[in-house]
């Protein structure tokens, strides 16, 4: 859980301040070289808390003002409604910080001795 | 085993960076565009309504902007500069995508977004010479200290804007292609001046004519393409007489047959599109005031091709409709005089046949010797791709545009240059900014002097109660029939010498009968001592609005609201109880027949649910076929028909003719009643197969109706299936993918009553409820009131909102 609380803030104000979408990238690659335990906390809590943040920022961006533009996405993309959409995009963050958490993990696990069998 | 885990998860995080950070053919950048702190999700409305005060640097003084229900900005500024700049920043802030995108077309540079595909086409418009006409307009701009003012405070307006954009308020189209707008420049303003000209520049058909003179001679040109449209009633009254001495043509060219057009065709202007604008004496309306209508018809798109806007500074205070991209107000009024345009159609462009000595394209013939070309290099960036190079000669009959290698029998390459009236150096700028400022029809005039391209035919009311229209552009001095043809380039005789003097154009003010008036139709009877060209509009849609001007008293502005939207078929009333006599009902299928019988009793309105309409635009269409397809299909290439009162004309008048008969058919002989009856059931037949039994689905707003699609034509950005009628020939001449792209009207007076709308909205953000709300109102032949303000503290009403730009150093 903090894993994933973590990932969600660093996230959320790097991408505030930078906008970059590849914050998503570099902040999980970073916390899975720093988790120790377990390959599913590198990858998975990365993933669920970059899907949480931008499902949750898109159903924000959709209901304040957004209304227009979505459903106009929608069509473009054959997304089926803003709220498929939303998840398509946090599907989107989820897939690529769960790698990204997973090489994290997987350098720190080839770099140093200790974790080699 | 781990090791190669970890190069594996990385290289599955780098290809998925790759994937997501770049378009994949048209999919957008998935990772940007669907970032939701920066993607599309950030191009919502809320951006829709300006702060209440705004620190911008770069004003000299304090602008007020008062905003109206519909985001059409107000500006009240102190000077000019700060007019110009407020006008750059409020309409990149509403339309920046759009207007970069479309200077971007004009000079040639699509490949740079959207990578290899577009060089084809950059080639084509570099060698038009978009790019370097607009670089000698800039110079004369540059060189009058007034007008370089309004472009440069114009572009700082906008450049101040872009600077303060991030990579989250980016506009959406920017997101979709996945690039980023560039500092704008006065040449981008040029460019889009000339852009407008080249769209304008009205139809060039002599590669077609000329290969028609070729196969089927000489009279056959003669007879079917004259210079006088049959019926039309021209813009000035044939009657008028002309007291001037005019100046004198060289003689035109002899026969002269280019060897490399065989196969060629230049693009041509949709025919669909028709203009119309009309300016009716106080003596005539109910009010005492003249009024004065305009509907510029052009392809329609979203972002609207208009942006509305007010400026007021000590000196001006002016209302219209602006290029997204230039300064000032195009179509609009101020408070002494109103005025419209529509396209002239006067002959601005003729193509030549330059021979050059070898296939290097260095030298061509001229009087019987060779003449060094100047080489214009091109350099054509394309994004994921190498630079292109395109290297071209200009002539001294302008770039050539169309290349042939060895044609001629003696070994020489031919090239087709194109001369064009906006090659030439102009201040459009100037003329617009004297429009803008003008105060009655002198004044007016004056400032039409200067204003060369494209040729429009201006209508004017003025508040004095003075209405008047003038055919203006620069108009080379022709003989008669000089452009309807490709020309030699060998000799002087097709070259441009002389011009018709600005006091010597087609114009009219204040005429016995009232009104005034243009529908893109030939300008001049046959007393006008000029020739101008010939490919003008047909005579429906003129004749249509002088018929209802004609016959109205005490007009208002309901009447003129009427007048846009009036779906007379002039045409169909004229020849379809002709047709019909044609088809004997027997051997009919029961729909045939049902079919007839609705054209029988159809009343000529081409209205949105009318199933005759439809039927009998498709027959006609058909019948044209059936008579010129099989001739003038020459070397596989359909070349132009005649116009269709052409071929009204000889329907009616002509019982035989040879080409009734389908030359493919050669066991069967068709006459005139035959076509007429095999393109009826081709008709029902096509209309069947493609809408199913006869019905609602028959309707003309259903079967065609219009669509606005985005610029980029992206499926979701537009508005399609609209539920419209009209069509070619008709006052509201709006069809599938053209229409009336600003409907305007104002009764000028003690007091100013303005009403208007167009296809779409004030801003280009497809997320905003500004971005097509005008729309429905459009199809339904509504209008908005247009809030002509004295002052900005004439406000008191609820649904006007202000900003002020504070000048902040």
């Amino acid at each position: 859980m903090i894993n994933m609380l973590v990932s969600i803030l660093l996230v959320l104000l790097l991408q505030l301040l930078f906008y970059s979408w590849w914050w998503i990238i570099i902040v999980p690659l970073i916390l899975g070289f720093f988790e120790k335990d377990s390959v599913l906390k590198a990858s998975l809590a990365n993933g669920t808390g970059v899907f949480l943040l931008w499902f949750g920022m898109g159903l924000y961006a959709w209901k304040q003002g957004g209304e227009i533009i979505v459903s106009r996405v929608v069509e473009i993309m054959g997304a089926g409604s803003g709220f498929l959409l939303a998840i398509a995009t946090g599907f989107i963050g989820f897939f690529v910080a769960s790698i990204a958490g997973y090489a994290g993990f997987s350098l720190r696990r080839t770099l140093f001795k200790e974790y080699q069998v | 085993m781990r090791l190669f885990k970890t190069i594996l998860a990385f290289i599955v995080l780098i290809t998925l960076f790759m994937l997501l950070n770049n378009n994949q053919g048209s999919i957008p950048p998935l990772g940007k565009f669907l970032n939701p702190f920066a993607g599309f999700w950030q191009n919502g409305s809320g951006d829709d309504q300006m702060a209440e005060v705004l620190d911008v640097k770069g004003l000299r003084e304090e602008v007020t902007i008062v905003w109206d229900e519909r985001q059409i900005p107000h500006v009240f500024a102190q000077n000019d500069y700060d007019a110009y700049f407020t006008q750059g920043f409020l309409t990149a802030r509403h339309r920046l995508w759009q207007m970069e995108f479309q200077t971007h077309v004009a000079a040639g540079r699509v490949s740079e977004i959207i990578g290899p595909r577009a060089i084809d086409f950059d080639k084509l418009q570099r060698r038009r010479g978009l790019l370097s006409s607009a670089e000698s307009y800039l110079n004369l701009i540059n060189q009058d200290p007034e007008t370089q003012l309004i472009v440069q405070a114009y572009a700082n307006g906008v450049n101040t804007w872009i600077a303060t954009l991030t990579p989250a308020s980016l506009p959406l189209e920017y997101k979709l292609l996945n690039y980023k707008p560039e500092a704008w420049s006065t040449l981008k303003t040029a460019l889009l001046q000339k852009y407008m000209a080249w769209d304008l520049t009205g139809r060039n058909s002599e590669m077609d004519l000329s290969v028609i003179r070729h196969a089927l001679g000489e009279d056959f040109v003669e007879r079917y393409y004259p210079e006088d449209t049959p019926r039309t009633d021209p813009i000035i009254p044939a009657a008028k007489p002309w007291r001037f001495e005019p100046l004198m043509p060289d003689v035109a060219q002899d026969f002269f047959t280019p060897q490399f057009i065989r196969n060629m065709n230049e693009p041509q202007p949709n025919e669909n599109n028709g203009s119309n604008n009309w300016a009716v004496s106080g003596r005539k309306t109910r009010s005492g005031s003249p009024i004065l209508a305009n509907d510029p018809h052009l392809g329609l798109n979203l972002p609207s091709i208009w942006y509305e806007i007010q400026l007021n500074t000590p000196d001006m205070n002016v209302y219209g409709t602006s290029l997204p991209g230039a300064p000032a107000v195009i179509i609009g009024f101020n408070e002494d005089i109103a005025w419209g345009l529509t396209n002239a159609g006067t002959d601005v462009l003729d193509w030549f046949e330059i021979e050059f000595k070898d296939s290097s394209f260095q030298e061509y013939l001229y009087l019987d010797e060779w003449i060094p070309a100047d080489m214009r290099i091109e350099e054509i960036l394309v994004r994921d791709g190498d630079t292109v190079q395109d290297t071209f000669p200009i002539t001294r009959f302008g770039p050539v545009v169309h290349f042939g290698e060895h044609i001629l029998e003696n070994g020489n390459p031919v090239g087709l240059a194109m001369r064009w009236s906006a090659h030439d150096p102009s201040n459009e700028m100037q003329a617009i900014r004297n429009m803008n400022l003008a105060h009655d029809l002198e004044t007016f005039y004056q400032a039409l002097d200067q204003y060369r391209v494209p040729g429009q035919n201006f209508a004017m009311a003025t508040k004095t109660g003075d209405i008047a229209i003038r055919h203006n552009g620069h108009f080379p001095l022709r003989a008669k029939n000089e452009g309807k043809f490709v020309q030699s380039g060998r000799d002087t005789t097709g070259e441009w010498t002389q011009w018709i003097p600005p006091e010597h154009l087609p114009v009219i003010s204040n005429p016995w009968r009232g009104y005034v008036s243009s529908a893109n139709q030939n300008p001049v009877g046959k007393n006008y001592p000029y020739y101008m060209g010939w490919e003008y509009d047909d005579y429906e849609r003129g004749a249509r609005i002088n018929e209802v001007l004609g016959s109205l008293k005490n007009i208002d502005l309901i009447d003129m609201q009427n007048l846009h939207t009036d779906h007379m078929n002039v045409q169909a009333r004229r020849i379809l109880p002709f047709l019909l006599k044609q088809v004997k009902t027997e051997k009919l299928t029961n729909e045939e027949l049902e079919v007839l019988a609705d054209l029988k009793q159809w009343n000529y309105l081409s209205v949105p649910n009318s199933r005759a309409a439809l039927v009998y635009r498709e027959w006609w269409v058909r019948i044209e076929e059936a008579i010129w397809n099989d001739e003038l299909t020459i070397n596989g290439t359909l070349r132009k028909i005649p116009t269709r009162s052409v071929t009204e004309n000889l329907l009616l008048r002509k019982k035989n003719l040879e080409y009734y008969d389908n030359v493919l058919t050669k066991e069967l002989v068709e006459d005139r009643q035959m076509i007429i009856r095999q393109a009826f059931e081709q008709m029902v037949y096509d209309l069947h197969v493609g809408l199913g039994d006869y019905g609602e689905a028959w309707e003309l707003g259903r079967a065609r109706g219009t669509d606005i699609n985005h610029l980029l034509s992206v499926k979701g950005l537009g508005r399609t299936s609209l539920y419209t009628g009209g069509g070619k020939g008709i006052v509201n001449a709006t069809n599938k993918k053209f229409g009336p792209s600003w409907r305007m009207m104002v009764e000028i007076g003690d007091s100013i009553r303005a009403l208007g709308v167009y296809p779409g909205g004030q801003s280009g953000n497809p997320g905003s409820k500004f971005y097509d709300n005008a729309v429905d109102k459009w199809v339904k032949g509504e209008y908005y009131d247009l809030h002509f303000l004295g002052s900005p503290v004439s406000i008191q009403d609820k649904k006007f909102t202000m900003t002020r730009l504070r000048n902040y150093q």
